[in-house]
Parts: structure tokens; C-alpha cells; sequence
């Protein structure tokens, strides 16, 4: 598989209090075009750190960061700024819409800061709004749909500028099992239809089995990254946390 | 637009919140647009009242007149006012001339004498100019002359002396050449300016009595009245490139540099408007800075979400200056609407002030309706809105993306 980004030797620590936490100790990984990877361990592990370092929105203390052949570690933040805007989505485990924008608003706001013409961001929405099965619903605020239905838009809105990579911090956390299956089930066809990345954290077992690379986190380092497509691995006890 | 668009459904996001902002800032336009409006009332029926009360919109001397004191009564007087006020009423916008006489002495009924403050006056040609005179009884003066010499009393110098319309009083005073004369005159009427100080002192005859009391042919000034105030700056000019033109010696006051009552009353409203303008300031200000940091501190995972997705932090800045200049737009659009309606209610109620300091009459609360007020209301509510949200606009943008996403 082609490579899409690359993290060599990266540190990160958090200052907690008074005390300094390490969330990540020289980690190292690449992940490849069209992967749909779970990165897994249990809470305090690194999971959120990670995602948002690939993701741009935060800086390593030492280390590089490489996408799509680019070193960008020392990219000033209206450089990366540019960089999310145009080549990563994004969806969080508290669905993130923008509370007064409806949700055909809330997918157009990438396409309209990424520049593109009132035409083809309506063609886009539109689009979405049907692949992801919410059309009837796009005239509407985020408090009136359901969890189910919120992380629709929001899977709808980091895919609509046809991202490199969708990052995904725990997009089924707030959700009921049922809705989680329905949200993962939907991220997959998308994964499989467009050979978009998905790069997701979770702790949750059943969503660890859904994806076709997990990586195993533990105190900040990589315990384990296995290929397990298309087998199933069962979830060790260590991960099932609350 | 799509900021705009955030910015503008942002206002109606917490709605009682911006409730109460919005009424401060519909509070501080109504007192702004109220408080302006009175005192432009004020300023406009002073200035009105001051130049048809004898003042007239321009005055003419002889320029020595200014320029020296006098030893002797109307020393600087103007000599052939008929031929030059027949010019002046030839000007552009110049209504008709008056002449007047000023002089001082004691007016004495017999048993007890009061120093009074005289003016020689044209009755007739002072009706013609729209100068009126708050008659309290009896009235005004006629053309009589000599032994029918008329006067007219200010309320407080008739009080003084017990004087009525109908009693007989004997005006003392110094000629032009310094001898003592005197002049009999019956009160036709009493007066008053409402100006206590004012009226404690002022008489009038007419100008043909006060030429024979001081044995002169000169008088004073020539009093100028125009079509509208609002022209008195340009026939000031015209007068004196007329005199220049003429070389006559002469020199023209405006009533705004005569009426020093009026200017102190404009000097201590306005800053006392400035006062207001301020508290109101402050007000919107603090008001409005802390419901734009409430919004920021709400809004703080949203703001790391926008940030995420590339919003340029400049953006973010855009988005909560734009609400605090839609909130300003908005709100006082509404406090112009509550501005305009209080002033017809208020004019409508015809309220009774008391008598202000140095007066002796209350008056009817009018407000007039400022077009520039209204427009520089607006314009300080959204730019003092605009000003407000810009620190609390900074501090979101300056947000970290990973805290502001951890933020709940």
C-alpha cells in the first residue's frame, strides 16, 4: 500500500499540574493509502495524542512528522491550517457541528473555506447528504437529530472535501451499539467505495474487529500494530475500558 | 458570507443573553437620541428667543466701538445709520435693520430711584423683523416722543419701584456732551426677558425719546435681522466687504459672539451630553465585552473544531467581530425605533420643567429629532460593539486547537 503519512521517533509530553505525563514515547508508523485503521488501547494510553499529531492540530516535541512525501514538523500553523483544510477530515467523539448551522451548512463549511464555487459545494452536499443516508434531515440543526444522525453529518463533513485521510477520535464513544455498528458500517463502505483513510481510536472491541489494521497502544508507545485483515482478533481485557 | 451567516444565527443562539445586551444598548440610544434632542431643542429655542428678543442675527458698530472704551455716552456711535442700514437691507437675506441705543442711569418715581439698563428702540420696525417681547401687561411701546415719551419695564425694575402700566417715572441720565438730563415717560407695559438679572435692570423707549434724553443724533448699532439664522455667517461677510467697499468704519458682531448666556448654556449641555455619552459608553461596553466572553467561553470546543478544519484563526476573529458588529447594527436600529417613539411621546406629554438657574419661567419638555443624532447613535453603537468584541475575539482565536477540543 502506498504511503500516505509517516511519524518517525515521536515524543509528546503534557505538563499535569506540577507533574510532566509522556503520552508518547518515540513512536514511529506509517500508514498507507486506502487503510482502515483502528488505533486501540486503554484510556491515558496516547490514542487522542497520536490522531492529533497526524492530524496537524498539534506539534511533536521532537520527532517528524511526514505526509504525503512533506515533512511538515516545522510547518508554521497557517501552513498546516491549509494542510487540514485541504487534505484531512475530521470527526470527533462529540460530533463537533457547528450548533447554528443546519446540517447541509455544517458539510459546506470545509468545501466553502477550501474555496470552492456555491455550485458545486450544493452538487457536493448533496452528494453526502444522500450517501450517508441523512438527506431528509439537511434543513436541520445538530440539537434536532439524534447521536446517530449527528455523527452522519459529521462523517459527511470531513469527507466532503475529498480528504487524503479522515481522522476519527472515538466517533462511536457517544453512541448506543446499534448506532455505533450502523456509523462503523457506514465509515467502512466509504473506506472501500473512495479508498479514503480512516485512522480511528477506540477502545471499544467490537469496533477494534471492524478494522483491518490496529495498532496497539500502551503508555504512550507501540505495543503491537497487526494487519489483521480480514480476520477477526479478539479484544484483550486491557482494552475494554470505560 | 459564511461568516456572516455564523456570526448572525451566534446572536440568536443564547437568546436571553442577548436580551439584555440588546437593552443596554436600546437604553443608551434612547437616552443619547432623548438627552441630544433635548438639548438641541434647548439650543435651537435659546438661540431663536436670544436673536427676536433684540439681539437680531447680526449687529453693526462703528468699529472703534470694539475696538475702545467710551468716555462718553454713544462717543463711538454710528452717525448716518439711515443711509447705512438702506444698504444693508439691500443684502442678500437681510430682512430689515433696526437701530438701537444703549445708555444707563436712574429711573426715579418720586420717592425712590433704581439704576436701570436703557435701549432706544424701533417698535414698529423691530415687529417688522419678527422680534417679539413677552408683554406681561399693558404693552408695548408706541412712536411717542417728548412729553408722550413711553416705556416699557422689565418685571423685576417695575417690582423694585412698584411700578404699573399707566404710572408716570423720570428717567436721569448723561447727555452726549456729559450734562445731566432727564425725561418723563409713562409706563405702557411690563416685560419680561426671563432672565432674572436681566429683568431686575431693563427698560425701553422708543429711539426718538432716547436721542432727545441723551441730545444726539447717533445711535448705538444698527440691529440686523435675516431671513434664517443659518445665513448669518454669509451676510457677515457680505456686510463687511459692503463697508470695505464703502470705507465706512464699521464692523459687524454675529449674535453668537453676543450671546454669551447662550454660549455658556450650549458650553455646560454639551458637556454634560459628552458626560452621558460616556457613562453610556462604559455601559455598552462592559455590558457587551462580558456577554462576548460568556460567547467565547461557550463556544470554546466549537472554536477548536472551526480551527481544526483550517479556519484561519483571522476567521475566528471575523466571526465574533462581526456578531458584536451585527449586535450594534441590530440593537441600535431597534434603539433609533424606541429613540423616535419616545420623543413623540414625550412631546406628546408636554411635560413641564421647572425655571433653570437665572430664570423665572418653566417650559414645555420638547424634543426635536436630530437626523445627524440618530445617525451618530447608530454609528457609536456598533462601533462601540465592534470594539467590545475584539478582545474577547482575540482570545478565541488564539485558542490551542487541542485544548479547545478537550475543552467541555
Amino acid at each position: 500500500m502506498t504511503e500516505l503519512i509517516r511519524l518517525e521517533g515521536i515524543k509528546k509530553q503534557y505538563l499535569l499540574g506540577r507533574s510532566e505525563v509522556t503520552a508518547l514515547r518515540d513512536v514511529s508508523i506509517e500508514f498507507g493509502r486506502g487503510e482502515f485503521t483502528a488505533i486501540a488501547g486503554p484510556s491515558g494510553s496516547g490514542k487522542t495524542t497520536l490522531l492529533n499529531i497526524i492530524g496537524c492540530i498539534d506539534k511533536p516535541d521532537s520527532g517528524r512528522v511526514i505526509i504525503e512525501g512533506h515533512d511538515v514538523t516545522a510547518t508554521p500553523l497557517a501552513a498546516l491550517a491549509s494542510l487540514r483544510r485541504r487534505r484531512l477530515g475530521f470527526i470527533f467523539q462529540g460530533f463537533n457541528l457547528i450548533e447554528v448551522l443546519t446540517a447541509h451548512e455544517n458539510i459546506e463549511y470545509p468545501l466553502w473555506l477550501a474555496g470552492w464555487p456555491a455550485e458545486r459545494r450544493r452538487e457536493r452536499v448533496n452528494e453526502l447528504l444522500m450517501r450517508v443516508r441523512i438527506e431528509s434531515h439537511r434543513g436541520h440543526r445538530p440539537r434536532e437529530l439524534s447521536g446517530g444522525q449527528r455523527q452522519r453529518v459529521a462523517i459527511a463533513r470531513a469527507l466532503a472535501g475529498g480528504p487524503i485521510a479522515v481522522l476519527a477520535d472515538e466517533p462511536t464513544a457517544n453512541l448506543d451499539s446499534q448506532t455505533s455498528e450502523e456509523v462503523l458500517s457506514l465509515m467502512q463502505e466509504l473506506n472501500l467505495e473512495q479508498g479514503t483513510t480512516f485512522i480511528f481510536s477506540t477502545h471499544d472491541p467490537r469496533i477494534i474487529g471492524k478494522a483491518n489494521r490496529v495498532v496497539w497502544l500502551k503508555d504512550g508507545a507501540i505495543d503491537e500494530s497487526l494487519d489483521i485483515s480480514p480476520m477477526r482478533r479478539p479484544a484483550p481485557a486491557d482494552c475494554v475500558t470505560a | 458570507m459564511k461568516l456572516m451567516h455564523i456570526a448572525y444565527r451566534n446572536l440568536f443562539r443564547n437568546r436571553r443573553r442577548s436580551l439584555i445586551t440588546a437593552s443596554v444598548i436600546v437604553f443608551g440610544a434612547v437616552a443619547l437620541i432623548v438627552s441630544g434632542g433635548f438639548c438641541e431643542s434647548m439650543f435651537v429655542g435659546l438661540r431663536e428667543e436670544t436673536i427676536r428678543t433684540g439681539l437680531g442675527h447680526l449687529q453693526v458698530y462703528q468699529a472703534q466701538f470694539l475696538e475702545k472704551d467710551e468716555d462718553k455716552p454713544l462717543q463711538y456711535g454710528l452717525d448716518d445709520c439711515v443711509r447705512v442700514a438702506a444698504a444693508i437691507e439691500k443684502t442678500p437675506y437681510v430682512r430689515k435693520t433696526t437701530a438701537q441705543i444703549d445708555f444707563m442711569g436712574l429711573l426715579s418715581n418720586g420717592d425712590k430711584s433704581v439704576v436701570f439698563l436703557g435701549t432706544g428702540v424701533q417698535p414698529d420696525r423691530e415687529q417688522a423683523m419678527g422680534f417679539s417681547l413677552d408683554i406681561t401687561s399693558g404693552s408695548d411701546i408706541s412712536t411717542g416722543v417728548g412729553e408722550d415719551a413711553e416705556a416699557v419695564l422689565a418685571i423685576g425694575l417695575a417690582k423694585s419701584l412698584n411700578a404699573k402700566a399707566g404710572d408716570s417715572l423720570t428717567l436721569l441720565t448723561t447727555t452726549t456732551s456729559g450734562a445731566l438730563n432727564g425725561l418723563d415717560v409713562k409706563v405702557v407695559g411690563i416685560f419680561s426677558t426671563h432672565i432674572a438679572e436681566y429683568d431686575s435692570k431693563a427698560l425701553r423707549i422708543n429711539l426718538q425719546s432716547a436721542q432727545i434724553l441723551l441730545d444726539t443724533t447717533k445711535v448705538s448699532k444698527l440691529v440686523v435681522g435675516l431671513d434664517r439664522t443659518e445665513h448669518t455667517d454669509a451676510v457677515s461677510a457680505q456686510l463687511a466687504s459692503l463697508f470695505a467697499e464703502h470705507r465706512w468704519p464699521l464692523a459687524t458682531r454675529r449674535w453668537v459672539d453676543l450671546a454669551t448666556f447662550y454660549r455658556q448654556v450650549v458650553t455646560l449641555f454639551r458637556a454634560i451630553f459628552i458626560f452621558l455619552g460616556i457613562i453610556i459608553f462604559v455601559l455598552v461596553v462592559l455590558s457587551s465585552s462580558n456577554t462576548m466572553m460568556m460567547a467565547v467561553m461557550e463556544r470554546v470546543r466549537e472554536i477548536g473544531t472551526l480551527l481544526a478544519f483550517g479556519t484561519a484563526r483571522r476567521q475566528v476573529v471575523t466571526i465574533f467581530v462581526l456578531e458584536g458588529l451585527l449586535m450594534g447594527l441590530l440593537a441600535g436600529l431597534l434603539g433609533l425605533g424606541a429613540g423616535y417613539l419616545s420623543i413623540l411621546g414625550i412631546n406628546a406629554a408636554e411635560i413641564y420643567m421647572p425655571a433653570p438657574p437665572g430664570s423665572t419661567d418653566g417650559f414645555a419638555i420638547v424634543i426635536t429629532k436630530v437626523p445627524a443624532l440618530f445617525a451618530g447613535t447608530l454609528a457609536l453603537m456598533m462601533v462601540t460593539l465592534t470594539m467590545s468584541s475584539i478582545v474577547p475575539a482575540l482570545r478565541a482565536s488564539r485558542l490551542k486547537i487541542v485544548d479547545a477540543l478537550g475543552h467541555s
